[in-house]
């Protein structure tokens, strides 16, 4: 038996976890499970160039496969079956950007859909007649304006004698930068000059004279939104615009009221011409029916349509320019 | 051959000469009978028409006018002869164009400046037929003084520019007569060029014009172009003027070269040698530091450059415009290029007639241009003409080919023959051009261009001291020979621009003609120093 008991100073059992290693390192072989961006960090911290560009390189190699894989399914669908099994949900999933979406890229659109820029400004000329200013071409340089940089002037030519002065101001008030070109995207050059037909020159070396202001219509509001990828709804504003500029415009009255009655039925049915969304056949429609004068005495599903028209806004300088 | 046979010979030419002698000395004799028959004739028309001219106070070659007497007599102007004048008896003085007899009666085509008008003088109680003989007989050019009666024609006479009317001469004086012999005929100098049927026809090339000027000038295509020219002098100056601009005259003697020293004449000044002037730059940009803000002269422009081309001239009419202004040079190019639309329109509204002349023998298409001017980039003007297949640098002057090529890609785009090309680049202007604020390599200057030629050179000035005593410098210009333009900066300038444009460039580009010597009255190039 022991002399002298004393009380222990620490609990007895306290589990100790003894090391089996010495010394630690960090795991050269580790993965970092959240950032995507791997880094692998030397040993004094900083990120090897040479391990970021290989990676680089084989994302753009996985891009290019992806690509390759896509191609390669497109032709197989043609080469397979002559009816190839086209999924209509696949495609009306795939169709245009809403008008009202905001997160488009300006210039690579303008690269893509006019070609590459070779350091002059893109202008679009267009010859109208004083006679018939062509109000769809206003409505959609405004909507232009919106979406990009645009340098817009106004010229007469010398085979007019004068234009009233609303004519002159009908694209709004000169930019303030408008002395350097080179800051703007898109030019939009209209010329007040004696021509038969409106007409719109681009590009000389790859472009004839587009004529007609239905077909210029088609070709700037290609610039804003692409064409619905539907078939049918493509047709449909095709038609429509058609409608517009040959039985609104140089109808008789007859066929300006059947005009009307197609309207008010169309209206009916969706709060736009075609489908849901505000498209160029909305706008046709409206210029077109402004300038034959017979909107005040449009049925009530146009009226509404009208004021709706209205709302979107850039139709201001059309209606002005009839004042 | 024996000798009788040979004595037959001669013997027959013997007879054969008598019988061409005989034959011959018939003939003589026929002929002195015909000429004696026709002398006996003429004297006895002579003694007739001596004896029958009752007109013969009413025509005739006056003494020369050297202002003998005052007289009183209104001369009726060839263009105011319309049907309103009809069955009225007047008086006129005009050239004879052409005059061809016919029988009993003579047509004459009396001529005055762009006007011409049938004249007719008819055998009957107030023309005798030695009249008529007179008036075939005047040699074309000759001035004449001419009494008449206007008639009104049912036919028009389509040759004539007073188509409705004709006149019956009652009497006809000549003032001036020419010589028989013209250096060249009116009618061949006004020819057009034609192609096809007219080939054979004959013109008259450029040299034998302009060594015969004075009788070029008469033909109604010249007339029209320098009634243009002066058109354009006057609506030039009108339109400055309305602008706030002042006229100034500049010096044309001067001791330094303005542009550069190889194109320049000299002239012996008493006992040094002075220059003429190239240019009235310095002048302007001086009269600019002495607060007159906006200035233009018209003078006399001299280079001495051995071009023999269609568009260059040793001596030339200048129309120079420099004007201060207030924050960008645009303001400058607003104004000179609202100043040639004034110009163009003023020649569109009121000098058709002259332009619708000219294009009968020079045809051309009529002047296009756009209000505003349209002003392109130098950029997008070398980006267009790469894309037609152009190579270019980007800080390259443009060639002449390069600039009408652009003309053209410019005239298709847009429809206009006018158009002015901004921000050259730095490297090709002259010393005095003032650098862009943003890139070293562009400056602020600019080119107008007509019809794909270029008519007017100019840019923002650099109008401090310093750095334009740097710029020139970086040009190796001697310091000293500019020592006073440098000085004219050095107490107070505004900024300013300007640019100048040749009025025979301008009107030959505006009616599309092809050489510059068919705008300037008498001409001067490296080959021709008269008339």
């Amino acid at each position: 038996m022991p002399m002298y008991q004393v009380k222990p100073v620490c609990g007895g059992d306290i589990k100790i976890d003894l090391p089996s290693c010495m010394y630690k390192l960090p795991n050269v072989h580790a993965q970092q499970g959240n950032s995507c961006t791997s880094e692998h960090a030397l040993q004094n911290g900083e990120v090897d160039p040479a391990v970021k560009a290989l990676e680089a390189r084989q994302d753009e190699i996985m891009r290019k496969l992806y690509e390759l894989k896509a191609a390669v399914e497109g032709l197989a669908k043609t080469v397979t079956t002559p009816d190839a099994d086209l999924d209509l949900t696949v495609i009306s999933s795939l169709s245009s950007p809403t008008f009202s979406s905001t997160t488009l890229k300006g210039t690579t659109d303008l690269d893509t859909l006019l070609g590459k820029d070779h350091g002059a400004l893109r202008d679009i000329v267009i010859n109208a007649n004083p006679a018939q200013p062509p109000l769809t071409l206003l409505v959609l340089h405004s909507l232009l304006c919106q979406r990009y940089r645009v340098l817009s002037t106004v010229h007469v030519h010398s085979s007019v004698a004068s234009v009233p002065p609303q004519l002159l101001s009908c694209l709004g008030p000169r930019h303030a930068d408008s002395y350097a070109r080179q800051l703007f995207q898109l030019g939009f050059t209209l010329i007040w000059k004696d021509v038969p037909k409106l007409q719109m020159k681009f590009s000389i070396q790859n472009m004839c004279p587009i004529e007609g202001e239905a077909n210029v219509a088609r070709f700037l509001f290609k610039l804003l939104a692409p064409y619905p990828g539907d078939a049918a709804l493509a047709t449909s504003v095709d038609s429509w615009v058609d409608t517009a500029f040959f039985q609104l415009v140089e109808g008789s009255a007859k066929e300006q009221a059947a005009v009307l009655r197609a309207l008010n039925s169309a209206l009916g049915r969706s709060p736009w011409l075609v489908g849901p969304e505000f498209s160029l056949a909305d706008v046709a429609c409206y210029c077109c029916l402004l300038r034959s004068g017979s909107a005040s005495v449009a049925p009530a599903n146009v009226q509404r349509w009208l004021k709706s028209c209205e709302n979107v806004g850039h139709f201001g300088s059309a209606k002005a320019l009839l004042q | 051959m024996t000798k009788e046979e040979a004595q037959g010979a001669t013997e027959e030419e013997q007879q054969a000469q008598s019988k061409k002698g005989q034959k011959k000395q018939q003939k003589e004799a026929e002929k002195a009978a015909k000429k004696a028959e026709k002398q006996a004739k003429l004297a006895a028309e002579q003694q007739s028409t001596e004896e029958d001219d009752f007109a013969k106070d009413r025509y005739g070659m006056p003494a020369m006018v050297q202002s003998q007497q005052k007289l009183d007599r209104a001369l009726v102007r060839v263009q105011d002869l319309t049907p309103e004048r009809a069955d009225q008896l007047i008086w006129l003085r005009a050239r004879v164009h052409t005059s061809r007899a016919k029988g009993k009666q003579c047509f004459l085509v009396l001529r005055q400046q762009q006007f011409n008008v049938q004249a007719l003088v008819a055998v009957g109680d107030r023309a005798s037929k030695q009249m008529v003989k007179f008036a075939a007989n005047i040699t074309k050019e000759s001035i004449v003084d001419v009494e008449a009666a206007v008639r009104k024609v049912e036919q028009k006479i389509e040759s004539c520019s007073q188509q409705d009317v004709e006149l019956h001469i009652e009497r006809i004086f000549v003032v001036s007569q020419a010589e028989a012999r013209l250096p060249l005929q009116l009618d061949d100098a006004v020819r057009p060029e034609a192609v096809g049927e007219e080939e054979g026809r004959a013109t008259v090339n450029q040299d034998t014009k302009l060594d015969n000027r004075v009788i070029d000038l008469r033909t109604t295509t010249s007339q029209a172009i320098f009634r243009l020219q002066s058109g354009v002098c006057q609506l030039f100056r009108d339109t400055l003027t309305t602008k706030g601009f002042v006229e100034i005259q500049t010096p044309k003697i001067i001791s330094a070269a303005s542009e550069g020293g190889a194109n320049v004449f000299t002239v012996s000044y008493f006992k040094t040698s002075a220059y003429l002037a190239q240019s009235p730059q310095l002048y302007k940009q001086m009269c600019i530091c002495a607060d007159f803000e906006k200035v233009f002269c018209v003078g006399p422009v001299f280079r001495a450059e051995d071009s023999n081309t269609h568009r260059h001239l040793t001596e030339f009419v200048g129309l120079d415009i420099e004007m201060a202004f207030n924050y960008h040079y645009h303001e400058v190019i607003d104004s000179i290029t609202d100043t040639m639309v004034q110009i163009f329109k003023g020649l569109r509204d009121n000098f058709q007639t002259e332009i619708q002349t000219v294009n009968k023998q020079f045809p051309s298409e009529p002047f296009k241009f756009l209000e505003p001017t349209l002003r392109l980039e130098f950029t997008e003007g070398v980006a267009m003409l790469r894309e037609a297949g152009v190579e270019m640098g980007d800080e390259e002057d443009l060639s002449t080919p390069n600039e009408k090529l652009l003309g053209r890609l410019v005239k298709e785009k847009y429809d206009t023959d006018f158009y002015v090309l901004d921000k050259y680049p730095l490297a090709v202007r002259p010393f005095y051009t003032m650098p862009d604020p943003s890139d070293p390599k562009y400056s602020n200057s600019y080119d107008m261009f007509m019809r794909g030629e270029e008519i007017l050179s100019g840019a923002q000035r650099v109008h401090d001291a310093q750095l334009l005593t740097e710029r020139a410098t970086h040009h190796q210009i001697d310091l000293e020979k500019i020592k006073a333009y440098i000085d004219s900066f050095r107490y107070g300038a505004p900024p300013h621009g300007g640019g100048g444009i040749g009025l025979e460039r301008v009107c030959m580009l505006y009616l599309g003609l092809h050489n510059v010597r068919q705008t300037s009255m008498f001409p001067r190039d490296p080959k021709r120093l008269t008339p």
